[in-house]
């Protein structure tokens, strides 16, 4: 992709003005890290602050009508039957063969309304399976990720930098739960989200509201995050990533997410191939290892179980906190015996496997 | 931080000291501001020969791995140790502490160097 096709977030230039490094990401110009470098913003965000990141590149449909909870069945794997109103549900769009489409969040507004959060990069392919599928139910399916600023605010202070923003008390939002509030005379969406192990919020606002949002957060003591300081915090926590541990070429077998694909609850797009592939076991096995020997494990370096090539890292990294890790598909057989090794620039590297997380979660469960 | 007198540059960001037949090694400030935030040094053995323009180390920022090259033909006499425990030091003291690898130089095998001038000059190009 050429650069003068690449997005601009509405807070463009307010990363600019704090140093940040635009990188392309998803078809936007977003910032890698600010001025002050990606492991002080990882620091920043584990010990106490309320780091603000820009994820506006994500995409946002609304999805209503009088089937919606029918259609959403049918689309999605988690069963959405059971979300109250004001919940917030992990789930995933599946292809008839059981592959990822995407993972999503999906939020209940009210009966017959839903909000879905989809992955940048799925964005399109998303809205399109959607909408195709629309046509054969009462239902309307609305992309507004155009119009919608979306941040995260993570840390144990998002809270304390969030609350005087918001006649709400945020004490009333859960884990996994959100409410529809007014920010700055607009509507807007918190949910107590996130994608980094602690506590924090995800925020979704109109475009136009999104400056002021952002320098209120800053105001109140939040620091800007960057692409690099976010994808280490994900790391930390084991989370799967479109184009990683999950893509249409696994199922939620391989990757680990049976626990938000519910067979029981009827039929829907994907479940057939997915029972199959669950009787017949997976194809390869997600594991978290840790290296024993010097070096960063880093994405597709291939891994080896005594000796024998078995698979590749999907996501790897230095944590401050844990040295080096990452996660791997290997082969079935090895996913829990045999000497792990990891390939680095020719040299096999000793590994061990490890429990997930990497380090502690501190989301307010 | 301050430029040491005597560094040559090359045109993939290395520095390069030469004291008689001893030459000290390391990537420039411009090179480790780019990279960001260095989280892991590899260093190359001692006694390894290595020609010009020569992949001898490498360099890991929280997102991406870079190779080092030699700017001059030498056997490796020393490395810098401290950067396995400490690989920011090539953040804050890249002509300094940052430091690599130091050669006994081989023959006159060398890529292009640039004075500190020149170097300057074809960052701004």
């Amino acid at each position: 992709m050429v650069e003068t096709d690449l997005a601009k977030t509405p807070l463009f230039e307010a990363h600019v003005a704090l140093g940040g490094k635009m990188v392309p990401f998803a078809g936007f110009e977003m910032p890698v890290q600010y001025k002050s470098g990606a492991l002080k913003e990882y620091t920043a965000v584990r010990e106490g602050a309320a780091g603000i990141f820009d994820i506006t590149h994500m995409g946002q449909v609304r999805v209503s009508g009088e089937e919606a909870l029918e259609f959403l069945q049918y689309l999605t794997t988690n069963d959405v039957a059971k979300l109250v109103e004001g919940q917030v549900q992990y789930s995933a769009l599946l292809n008839e063969s059981g592959t990822f489409i995407d993972d999503i969040t999906t939020y209940k507004l009210r009966d017959n309304a839903y909000y879905l959060c989809i992955n940048a990069a799925n964005r399109h392919k998303d809205v399109a399976h959607l909408q195709t599928e629309a046509a054969n139910f009462d239902v309307v399916v609305v992309d507004e990720s155009d119009d919608t600023t979306l941040l995260a605010l993570q840390g144990a202070a998002a809270q304390s930098a969030l609350q005087p923003l918001l006649d709400l008390d945020l004490e009333a939002i859960g884990y996994y739960k959100f409410a529809e509030v007014s920010v700055n005379g607009c509507p807007g969406i918190i949910s107590r989200t996130g994608y980094t192990g602690e506590d924090g919020f995800e925020i979704y606002i109109p475009n136009d509201i999104a400056v002021a949002v952002w320098d209120a957060l800053l105001a109140n003591g939040a620091v800007p995050i960057g692409l690099a300081a976010r994808d280490m915090l994900r790391t930390e926590m084991g989370y799967a990533l479109y184009g990683h541990e999950i893509s249409d070429a696994v199922t939620p077998v391989e990757a680990k997410l049976m626990w938000i694909t519910k067979l029981e609850k009827g039929y829907f797009i994907g479940k057939e191939a997915l029972e199959e592939r669950k009787d017949a076991g997976p194809q390869q096995r997600l594991i978290a290892i840790k290296l024993t020997g010097r070096g960063i494990p880093r994405e597709h370096y291939p891994v080896r179980v005594d000796g024998v090539l078995s698979g590749e890292i999907t996501s790897g990294m230095f944590s401050p906190m844990a040295g080096g890790v990452a996660l791997a598909y290997v082969k079935p057989e090895h996913a829990e015996a045999g000497e792990i090794s990891v390939e680095i620039r020719a040299k096999h590297v000793a590994a061990e496997r490890t429990k997930l997380p990497f380090v502690r979660s501190n989301v307010r469960r | 931080m301050t430029i040491p007198a005597n560094i040559k540059y090359t045109k993939d960001h290395e520095w390069v000291r030469i004291d008689g037949d001893i030459a000290t090694f390391g990537i420039s400030d411009h090179a480790q501001e780019a990279l960001g935030d260095i989280v892991f040094v590899e260093l190359p053995e001692i006694g390894r020969e290595i020609e010009a323009g020569e992949a001898y180390a490498v360099v890991e920022s929280v997102k991406a791995v870079s190779d080092v090259y030699a700017p001059v033909a030498g056997e490796v006499i020393e490395v810098n140790d401290e950067l396995e425990g400490e690989p920011e030091k090539v953040n804050t003291d890249a002509f300094g502490a940052g430091w690599i690898a130091k050669v006994k130089m081989i023959g006159d095998g060398s890529v292009e160097l640039m004075t500190d001038d020149e170097y300057n000059t074809f960052l701004e190009e």
